[in-house]
């Protein structure tokens, strides 16, 4: 098999294929979303709904990664913080901050930045796939977790799995040529690509609109949200 | 209820017509990562996976991806995704009325900040459209749609009590006075388990010199609708008070120690009615506050220090989601400086009592409703407290038939009955309950 030639047709064609699918998708779902439209509330405030929305950004991306400890809730879903937290915390350094990702970018943004050193890069890419496979069993373990286990939840967890997976493999020239295993990550981000708009992963874009209506719920009533 | 008069279409309807961008987004950001079952009371003392608030909206998801997404139009078609059956409502009624009461402390602990109340509140809607409404409830809402209260509180019964606490009690009660500032609405059960309650919050007010008046028109404010889900019962119920309101040109509705009804007539009524022009939803824990700052009454300090360790319990209406959450601890500070103390968690982040947003009136919704309870009591047990107070009757009803239930010696008091009894130069109502 032409491996090179495969790899081409994968960084080439078919990742832009799956770039506009990603887009595409995911402009479709969140304006269908918000043409669904919206009622005004009508209740007049006792507090403020814009110090509400601030405080719920704070609490939500200050609080909640870093020292989740501080919630009640933390006990009994120590897991679901701690390998959730690392898992995020890795995918995003993997993908803005390790070199080769940004090269990527670089290549689509026309612009770059600089990077964490591989070590460091590697070290917390190790993380987040430890993470994902406790995550996993978790899910299994767990009375909530299996009640809420379908076959789109576990194919999310392998089509996030696998780009991962292959990347790691293919930073440490793990069991195959370097080509082969570029092919299967490229391969593996072409289908997590693809597969996100039809997926519940979207919720990183959907997060801005449920803390917001969060803090505004809260702060109208006068209460820490 | 029975699987044959239901109807799940009627629910899908519903369920179709109420979504618009404020639930899709919320379902949309919401991860099933479960955390939320942490922090619901039905789920944390019995352990059952059902009572997981993300399973209770999970119906809701459900239709929202049937109808919304592409896909979950095509693997409908297919099959592949199950309709929503008649054996869903009824599994689904289960949780969201027996298993829920919509306190919302779940969205606290939402790490996307969903607002997992309001989301099961819209579940109820689409089975209150069904049918699928538990049959005590449902008995209680057609009561009071036909005879105006769901305790019967008919307009004779209404004057006959009024009349009577005000003679038992020696306290003055305006009924149907035009031109007051501030019409007074009560709940059923004040009316009929805690009337010394009636006598109390006139006596404050009296003593104020507040221009108040009941009214015959707007005599329930307890919204039974409102449990049930069903916009349309809701909206009866609030007219009513708000037609007496109209009808007396009163300033200002204040509700007593009711928390659904607050929540109905605070928040949700200026979004399913026309309100009268300026005219303001208060509540009695603001309104006793501001008597008191205000200087036109004075409290007796330390009045309630013979009571033992005294706490205070926040309903999830009045406190959570009323954000009256200082005014009733300014006051207990005055009642009991010495020795009012915290349970924790507290506020905003309070344990619900159980048995509000309709759960107290569902026999079969008993177990899981003491099991609640319990950790209600370790909460007390833990603040070494010997009286709880609250102010709202629907959590006192629980919290009277939950110490009774295991046996506790915590005494349970209404805050208006203590403020009540604190009056300077005033004899107070025994404190009582029928």
């Amino acid at each position: 098999m032409d491996w090179d030639a495969f790899l081409r047709f994968l960084r080439g064609p078919l990742f832009d294929v799956a770039l506009v699918v990603f887009v595409a998708g995911l402009a479709y779902r969140i304006v269908r979303v918000v043409a669904l439209g919206w009622r005004r509330d009508r209740a007049p405030a006792m507090g403020s709904r814009a110090g509400g929305i601030v405080t719920s950004y704070a609490k939500g991306i200050g609080i909640w990664p870093f020292i989740p400890w501080v919630k009640d809730s933390f006990r009994g879903n120590a897991v679901t913080f701690l390998a959730g937290g690392l898992f995020h915390l890795g995918l995003f350094v993997v993908i803005f901050l390790g070199t080769a990702h940004m090269l990527v970018w670089k290549r689509l943004l026309g612009f770059g930045w600089p990077t964490l050193s591989l070590p460091v890069v590697d070290f917390l890419a190790a993380g987040a796939i430890a993470s994902m496979i406790a995550l996993l069993v978790n899910r299994f373990t767990q009375p909530v977790m299996r009640k809420l286990t379908g076959a789109p939840e576990m194919a999310n967890w392998v089509f996030v799995f696998l780009p991962m997976l292959t990347g790691y493999m293919m930073t440490h020239h793990m069991f195959f040529r370097y080509e082969v295993l570029f092919s299967l990550h490229m391969l593996a981000v072409n289908v997590l690509l693809i597969w996100i708009p039809f997926s519940r992963i979207p919720h990183f874009a959907f997060y801005f609109f449920s803390r917001t209506i969060h803090g505004s719920q809260f702060g109208k009533r006068a209460v820490t949200p | 209820m029975s699987a044959t008069t239901m109807d799940a279409k009627a629910a899908m309807d519903t369920f179709v017509r109420e979504t618009g961008g404020w639930i899709a987004s919320q379902l949309e950001a919401c991860t099933r990562c479960g955390i939320c079952a942490s922090a619901c009371h039905f789920y944390q003392s019995t352990g059952n996976p059902d009572f997981a608030p993300v399973w209770k909206v999970e119906l809701l998801r459900r239709a929202y991806e049937q109808r919304f997404s592409p896909i979950g139009r095509i693997l409908t078609a297919l099959g592949v995704r199950k309709r929503i059956t008649d054996e869903d409502l009824l599994a689904w009624s289960r949780v969201v009325y027996e298993a829920c009461t919509v306190c919302n402390k779940c969205a606290l602990v939402c790490p996307m900040g969903i607002q997992l109340g309001p989301l099961i509140h819209d579940v109820r809607t689409g089975l209150a459209a069904a049918g699928a409404v538990p049959d005590d409830l449902m008995a209680a809402v057609n009561k009071q749609v036909e005879e105006g209260s769901p305790l019967g509180v008919t307009d004779d019964v209404f004057e006959e009590r009024i009349e009577w606490v005000s003679d038992e009690w020696d306290v003055e009660i305006p009924v149907d006075r035009e031109g007051a500032d501030t019409l007074v609405v009560f709940s059923s059960f004040e009316i009929m388990k805690f009337p010394e309650n009636i006598a109390d919050i006139a006596r404050i007010l009296n003593a104020a010199g507040e221009s108040w008046t009941l009214s015959t028109k707007g005599r329930e404010v307890v919204n039974f609708g409102f449990y049930e889900g069903s916009a349309e019962h809701t909206t009866l119920f609030i007219d009513r008070v708000l037609d007496g309101a109209n009808e007396l040109g009163v300033k200002r509705v204040m509700v007593t120690e009711c928390g659904h009804a607050y929540d109905a007539l605070r928040w949700t009524a200026p979004n399913l009615v026309e309100m009268p022009d300026g005219l303001e939803i208060t509540h009695i824990v603001a309104v006793l506050d501001e008597l008191v700052k205000a200087g036109r009454i004075t409290l007796k300090t330390g009045a309630a220090e013979d009571d033992g360790g005294v706490t205070f319990h926040d309903a999830c209406k009045i406190q959570r989601r009323g954000g009256h959450i200082e005014e009733p601890r300014r006051l207990l500070k005055i009642l009991a400086p010495e020795s009012f103390r915290e349970m924790t968690p507290n506020r905003e982040a309070a344990i619900c009592c159980g048995g509000g947003g309709g759960v107290i009136a569902i026999k079969s919704a008993d177990p899981q409703r003491y099991a609640a309870f319990g950790l209600k009591l370790d909460q007390m047990r833990a603040a070494e407290a010997d009286t709880v107070v609250m102010a709202c009757s629907n959590c006192r009803l629980q919290f009277l038939d939950g110490v009774q239930h295991f046996g506790s010696d915590v005494k349970v008091r209404g805050l208006s009955e203590m403020v009540a009894a604190a009056l300077d130069g005033t004899p107070a109502s025994d404190g009582q309950s029928e």
